[in-house]
């Protein structure tokens, strides 16, 4: 049965079995098990390339070699799922958090994440952008009921450590000589496509507060009215206008009265 | 915007686009005769479908797919053949191709493109998929043979027999990848006359060149390199028998200046000529 060669194939690239499918021992120049070897490091390196091509920060940071080692780590635990070597890797950020070998850079969990937000934001769909002209017909006395929709390019996270300043200092190009303090405080960092290019922005505590919020669905009142008790310095116009700017809205709905 | 209306892939050599020479391509605009992408890396839109669209607008698009697994033993995946409809869609692409292969058993998903054994079973069931992913893109598929490294004593017929039926039974056009053959010359000893002698000629829409590799005796199909004197002879032998026909040069990895695979496109399309030339006399 095809079915039953395909899986004991399979099995030996993926968990090293031995075949469990009838193949040709030997060839004019190698062994079956020469042939096999290349396909289980063909499975292992195209995974390892799909994960270098979304993390390249990663590998900046921890270099090549322990990129590679972290990576057949993470082959083993998380093997793929899906045909398209896109979507391959979104669990690295759980991962290098519970590898010990990485353990010291505390960071690299948050950079994985910040990566991950990029490598989606680029693939992402183009779907709408907010049209303001839309929103100039609701009335005003309804603003507080609005929900607004995050396009499906941009993520706002939340880290300990300043991610974004890591970020940009790997950025192809970026100057060499660089000095980051890990202790500078927590970063709000908001990912975004304008024109095809990923933008990574820091937000101010209070903009990262209301977006959040408004990421999780709450209402323009809610939201608003909750970061003001904690942010009183909060502009939500000024706030508006930034984000509005750099795409971060698909649409809006009108909260539960619509 | 629009793409221009479908025309078929000039009979003249292209090259294999890769996202490092997008912006100098779309900067420069060279004169290119046609170019290839891989399907998969425009799935969900976004940024890279922009930039194919653009790329669109000024040459012949082929849509060349790593992941459909036409010989798969799970279910074909309906949300992959429904990314690739709407590119196609979007793209209006001169050809569609996927390749004679497997990549997903049980619940394992091998990234690769991986033989099976060439039997009367797995006809009826590629040709079964075959059908469906014409049904869905309303168009024919080209479907390219393999660079192998094992094979399989149960085969009942060979990778050219295989491919000749298939065709026969899904009206489906085949994706000759002449290097391919070489590497299964050379590693599994198949017989490159009989091979091109078993596929119908008629049906060959698309060559493929490229260059391999070798590790520890057995040459890998790496697209690295350039194309070899020996592959570039039967490439030769193949154009005096089959014809001429659209041509590609792949450059998957360590991928060089553009400048590069536009002169091994040069050296193709010599081929090409000469042949046309010959014809003429």
């Amino acid at each position: 049965m095809l079915s039953d060669d395909l899986a004991g194939f399979a099995r030996a690239i993926v968990h090293g079995e031995s075949p469990a499918v009838r193949v040709d021992e030997g060839y004019a120049k190698y062994s079956a098990q020469v042939a096999l070897e290349v396909y289980r490091n063909n499975y292992r390196g195209n995974l390892h390339d799909a994960l270098a091509g979304a993390y390249p920060v990663v590998k900046r940071l921890v270099g090549d070699d322990f990129f590679r080692f972290m990576a057949r780590k993470f082959i083993t635990q998380y093997p793929s799922r899906n045909a398209n070597l896109h979507r391959y890797g979104a669990e690295l950020a759980e991962f290098v958090a519970a590898f010990e070998p990485a353990k010291q850079l505390v960071y690299l969990p948050d950079v994985a994440r910040l990566e991950w937000a990029c490598h989606c934001a680029y693939f992402a769909d183009d779907g709408v952008v907010l049209n303001l002209n839309e929103l100039e017909k609701v009335a005003p006395a309804a603003y507080g009921d609005l929900v607004l929709h995050m396009h499906p390019c941009c993520h706002v996270l939340h880290s300990n450590y300043p991610i974004t300043a890591i970020w940009e200092a790997h950025q192809p190009g970026a100057p060499e000589d660089f000095r980051i303090d890990l202790d500078s405080g927590p970063v709000d960092a908001l990912v975004s496509r304008n024109n095809d290019v990923v933008a990574v922005t820091e937000l101010t505590p209070a903009d990262a507060a209301w977006l959040l919020k408004i990421q999780a669905g709450t209402t323009l009142g809610e939201a608003t009215a909750e970061t003001l008790d904690r942010h009183p310095d909060f502009d939500l116009l000024r706030a508006l206008q930034m984000l509005v700017a750099q795409n971060v809205f698909a649409g809006f709905t009108l909260g539960a009265t619509a | 915007m629009k793409p221009p209306a479908t025309l078929p892939l000039p009979y003249a050599a292209g090259i294999g686009l890769r996202a490092p020479h997008y912006r100098e391509v779309l900067g420069t605009l060279p004169r290119l005769n046609w170019v290839e992408v891989h399907s998969e890396n425009f799935f969900g839109g976004g940024a890279p479908l922009h930039t194919l669209l653009k790329v669109r607008e000024h040459y012949p698009v082929s849509l060349h797919g790593v992941g459909m697994g036409l010989a798969s033993s799970t279910l074909l995946h309906e949300e992959h053949l429904s990314a690739l409809v709407r590119l196609c869609a979007d793209v209006q692409p001169a050809a569609v191709s996927e390749h004679l292969c497997w990549n997903a058993a049980v619940d394992m998903v091998i990234n690769d493109l991986l033989p099976f054994p060439y039997t009367r079973e797995a006809l009826m069931h590629v040709a079964n998929r075959v059908d469906r992913v014409q049904e869905r893109l309303g168009r024919p598929l080209l479907v390219e043979n393999l660079s192998s490294y094992l094979s399989f004593p149960h085969s009942e017929m060979s990778e050219g027999e295989f491919l000749a039926e298939l065709t026969k039974r899904t009206g489906c056009g085949i994706l000759f990848d002449v290097e391919n053959l070489y590497v299964n010359v050379r590693n599994l000893g198949v017989d490159a006359e009989a091979f091109i002698s078993a596929i119908p000629a008629d049906a060959v829409k698309e060559y493929h060149l490229a260059g391999y590799s070798s590790c520890d005796g057995c040459l890998v199909d790496t697209h690295d390199h350039p194309v070899y004197p020996e592959v570039w002879q039967l490439y030769e032998s193949v154009l005096r028998q089959i014809g001429p026909r659209p041509t590609l040069i792949e450059w998957d990895s360590d991928i060089p200046a553009l400048s590069v695979l536009m002169g091994e496109a040069i050296k193709a399309q010599q081929r090409l000529d000469a042949l046309e030339a010959c014809h003429a006399e």
